[in-house]
């Protein structure tokens, strides 16, 4: 598998070479175009792993593409403007944000994180977990950038694509004045990392474009 | 006339120098970013009535066309198109044949002929309208897209090639196509996919790298509610 991420950093596009027979895991309804021999399955990988993956505020359903009888093309894209980075994962293994995921080698186990901070934050921050040996896709709303944590990082759960896994984190208000100065900063949940690892972090956070641009539409009529 | 699309793929423009009086570029309503006063326009339904309406109404764009007519050497006019994303620039000989998805012209020179051509019962399904516009005759035509653009070339590279719907925005006349599903039953409706294009033949694609709808369905979770009284 070789995935070339074109486009950047805006209007990015990650085009997916797969060998005869190879296969990709993509987040549903990412697919924009592929070769006529690549094949598609859905799948949800069982109920419970499908009702725990929408937990996870992923979609319920992934797609597998397979090249078959030769070499085949897959391009897969973001609904959002924004730029992609490819991972590896063995030595080291991520954490993912929801939103960022796109795609997985077949030999990755992505998985949504048990954990309860994740899942009770209320910044929209779910969690995905790898394991195994291979590549992962992931995409930013707005520029990507690799931040390295050595020690301390404070880091807004709206901004963060992923994270390694070895470092330790825990989500929490963004103000030590208490809760109501922490509303009132406008900062919302952050995580707070600690250790040494890499965290890649987006520069435009898609929750709060949604309500900047969401208020100003026609409101549905209930 | 000297023609330059800029600030390809994020915010794309055509400038157009004109070198000689009379020189034409027909534009979509609204498209006109900057012109030199002396610029003649000219607002008109090209083709008569039956014919813009046919435009509109089934292919999805402006009832009405701006000419813009040079009249002096070295005018020059702006051109961009509404969404954000890029500008494609295709010179037609004659004999050329570009199909665009509804939505996608921008502007073309005055030897450029523009059509719209039924599509039949597959269109339909493909949610993307019944109708693409033909792009014809002599000249530059200038398309835009939601996002970057991506090209394929089918018949060198691919044997064909699958296209979600609302990513095409182009294709030249060597090409057809057919929509279906991918997957089986249960991906119709469980994927996410929606319906894709099957191309094959001998020509290029051109896709867009976003689509406006799903920009429009991620938006949809954040509009106010507002309840009914009583």
């Amino acid at each position: 598998m070789q995935v070339n991420v074109l486009y950047r950093p805006s209007q990015t596009v990650a085009q997916v070479w797969l060998q005869p027979n190879e296969s990709i895991m993509a987040e549903s309804g990412a697919m924009m175009g592929m070769s006529t021999n690549v094949d598609m399955q859905t799948q949800s990988g069982g109920l419970m792993k499908g009702l725990k993956r929408l937990f996870g505020g992923e979609s319920f359903f992934r797609n597998t593409f397979m090249a078959q009888g030769g070499q085949g093309e897959v391009l897969l894209t973001t609904p959002l403007c924004g730029d992609m980075a490819v991972l590896d994962v063995g030595q080291r293994q991520w954490q993912i944000s929801n939103s960022a995921f796109i795609a997985s080698s077949t030999t990755v186990d992505v998985q949504t994180q048990g954990s309860g901070k994740g899942f009770f934050s209320g910044a929209g921050l779910f969690i995905l977990g790898t394991q195994g040996q291979g590549q992962i896709v992931v995409g930013s709303f707005g520029a990507i950038e690799p931040v390295n944590v050595n020690g301390e990082l404070i880091i807004d759960t709206g901004h963060l694509v992923c994270w390694d896994a070895n470092l330790q984190y825990t989500v929490g208000k963004s103000s030590n004045a208490g809760w109501i100065a922490s509303y009132l900063s406008g900062e919302g949940l952050v995580c707070h990392f600690q250790g040494q690892g890499q965290v890649y972090i987006q520069t435009r956070n898609a929750q709060e474009y949604g309500s900047t641009v969401g208020r100003m539409l026609p409101p549905v009529q209930k | 006339m000297h023609t330059e699309v800029k600030h390809n793929p994020d915010f794309a423009a055509v400038q157009v120098q004109f070198q000689q009086p009379g020189e034409q570029i027909v534009a979509e309503a609204g498209a006109m970013v900057a012109r030199d006063t002396a610029v003649q326009m000219e607002t008109n339904m090209r083709g008569g009535l039956g014919s813009a309406l046919k435009r509109k109404l089934l292919g999805g764009e402006s009832l009405f066309q701006n000419t813009f007519t040079c009249t002096q050497p070295g005018q020059t006019v702006w051109i961009a198109p509404a969404p954000e994303g890029a500008v494609t620039q295709i010179d037609l000989q004659p004999g050329q044949e570009i199909y665009l998805q509804s939505g996608a012209y921008l502007a073309s020179s005055a030897g450029v002929q523009l059509d719209t051509k039924w599509q039949g019962a597959k269109g339909f399904f493909s949610g993307e309208g019944l109708f693409l516009l033909r792009a014809y005759g002599q000249g530059t035509v200038w398309f835009s897209s939601y996002g970057g653009i991506h090209v394929v070339d089918i018949g060198q590279q691919y044997h064909g090639y699958v296209c979600d719907t609302s990513h095409m925005v182009a294709f030249t006349q060597g090409l057809s196509y057919h929509v279906d599903k991918v997957g089986g039953m249960k991906s119709l409706f469980l994927s996410g996919e929606g319906l894709v294009c099957r191309f094959s033949g001998q020509g290029r694609l051109w896709m867009q790298t976003r689509n406006p709808g799903a920009l429009a369905a991620f938006l949809q979770p954040f509009r106010p509610v507002q309840r009914s009284s009583g």
